[in-house]
């Protein structure tokens, strides 16, 4: 019996015990539960140590001649002075840092992102020869676009009591957000069936041969 | 003992007998193998079009697959429609993983592919493994890759590698593309990517209602939603028995189980609540 196998069968019997579950509450699963979460957690730091301790920084200091690369380990173990009462601030520094950068990135993740869609909610309404390939269906779609665009920005319009007409629109705008929350739940719903067959599909065809 | 009416004995049904029918009605189509035609939807199309009709052979494009074995049974399908298709299109393609737990599933499936479209590994196709932070990680392979990357997932030096000769930057890919199971399009690849790179998106089912808005942005050219979108983009391929086509008309099917059971279960209620008197 080759490690392939073994490991099939220990995959196939977790995946059992996991589901234990739907029966209901008992130690099984919760030994499943603890032991997929230590493992997740061991493997993430193995590749963490593997890809990033010893390909970048690694490379880094001893290879590449970076030697300023060096001081990025003591200043991240700095995060664990969290743990301690009187040292704690120094892991402020830290993450103070991380905050600062990643605000700096979402600066430019807010224009690149966002903007592009706002240029795109510009619809022509009606046909013209600026615009010789919109067809009459393509004008209903923009102004329908334009219409829910506009009631569900109303919706969160909160700086003022919103009062007839202002109101009515809003009411609309929800209730258009709550057919857009339907449709990914639907979807939802279809992601978390495809997670199920998926572990089905493991049971039957890898584990037991079954349409192999 | 007072007599229970039929709507009352439905709504008492304990919901495990729910899950072992959902069970049973998986296993079934699972081993019949229905053959559904699939709808192909606008999205799957424009992808499958994009790659097909604008990218040339030996074009490169890199492939971001940060999914884990959470979701391996929507984005696993993906994946493998997908890099089976540049295969095909003899399009060479670099991976690289966001998600530590990725780095070796999408390593073994494009290897599994590989033999099968006889793909050399370093020449048509390389994995760069993993690297943590999406955002940073786009924005220094938008840069310099080499720099980003250091070396293979093999641990050959990425400059090395007969692929990326010639190769510095993003700005040398034709197209990139999404394979996820998180948010790395937005909080990343469409934040940080040069403006050059065009977009494919791969998402699992629930995040990809969000994405219609970079489609009619045309922030992404195309896009693949989940098992159902695999599906979709094997019968574009001609693909006949692909895990795609199960896995989605299991859905299918689970979908109808479950749109009985709702309809079962409210039509239980309200003839409950009126023999009540409610």
């Amino acid at each position: 019996m080759n490690l392939e196998i073994v490991g099939l069968w220990i995959a196939a019997l977790l995946t059992l015990g996991a589901y234990t579950i739907l029966y209901r509450e008992n130690p099984i699963y919760r030994f499943v539960e603890h032991l997929f979460i230590g493992v997740a957690a061991g493997y993430g730091i193995g590749v963490m140590v593997a890809d990033i301790m010893h390909r970048i920084w690694w490379t880094n200091v001893f290879h590449d001649g970076k030697w300023w690369w060096a001081f990025a380990l003591p200043y991240a173990m700095w995060l664990f002075t969290i743990y301690t009462e009187k040292y704690s601030w120094i892991s402020r520094i830290v993450i103070g840092t991380l905050i600062g950068a990643y605000a700096g990135l979402y600066f430019q993740e807010f224009s690149s992102v966002y903007l592009p869609q706002v240029r795109s909610s510009f619809k022509p309404l009606w046909t013209s020869d600026a615009n010789p390939d919109l067809l009459a269906s393509g004008v209903i779609n923009n102004i329908i676009f334009l219409v829910i665009l506009l009631s569900v920005m109303t919706y969160f319009l909160f700086s003022f009591e919103q009062k007839g007409g202002v109101k009515r629109t809003a009411i609309f705008g929800r209730w258009m957000l709550m057919i857009a929350l339907g449709a990914i739940f639907g979807n939802t719903v279809m992601a978390r069936i495809a997670l199920l067959i998926g572990r089905i599909w493991f049971l039957m065809h890898d584990w037991l041969g079954i349409g192999k | 003992m007072e007599k229970r009416s039929v709507w009352d004995r439905l709504l008492a049904i304990d919901r495990r007998w729910l899950y072992l029918l959902l069970f049973a009605n998986i296993v079934f189509f699972l081993l019949m193998n229905v053959q559904m035609p699939a709808q192909i939807t606008p999205p799957a199309q424009a992808l499958y079009d994009h790659i097909e009709n604008n990218l040339q052979e030996g074009d490169l494009v890199m492939v971001s697959s940060p999914w884990g074995p959470s979701t391996i049974a929507e984005n696993g399908p993906q994946f493998q429609a997908v890099i089976r298709h540049l295969m095909r299109k003899r399009l060479r393609f670099a991976i690289i993983s966001f998600e530590a737990q990725a780095r070796d599933i999408s390593l073994k499936m494009a290897k599994e592919i590989a033999a099968e479209e006889g793909y050399r590994y370093g020449e048509d196709w390389v994995h760069f493994g993993f690297l943590p932070g999406a955002a940073i990680a786009v924005r220094g392979l938008s840069n310099d890759i080499a720099a980003t990357v250091k070396t293979d997932v093999n641990g050959t030096p990425v400059v090395e590698l007969p692929l990326m000769q010639g190769v510095r930057n993003l700005n040398d890919f034709k197209f990139g593309l999404d394979i996820t199971a998180s948010a790395t399009l937005k909080l990343a690849w469409l934040a940080f990517k040069p403006q050059s790179l065009t977009m494919g998106y791969c998402p699992t089912s629930v995040m990809a209602a969000d994405a219609y808005t970079y489609l009619d942005s045309k922030q992404i050219v195309g896009m693949i939603t989940g098992a159902k979108g695999a599906q979709e983009y094997e019968e574009l391929m001609g693909i006949e028995g692909g895990l795609g086509a199960k896995f989605a008309n299991a859905i299918s099917f689970s979908h109808v189980l479950i749109i009985i059971f709702i309809i079962i279960g409210n039509v239980a209620m309200a003839m409950a609540r009126r023999q009540a008197g409610g």
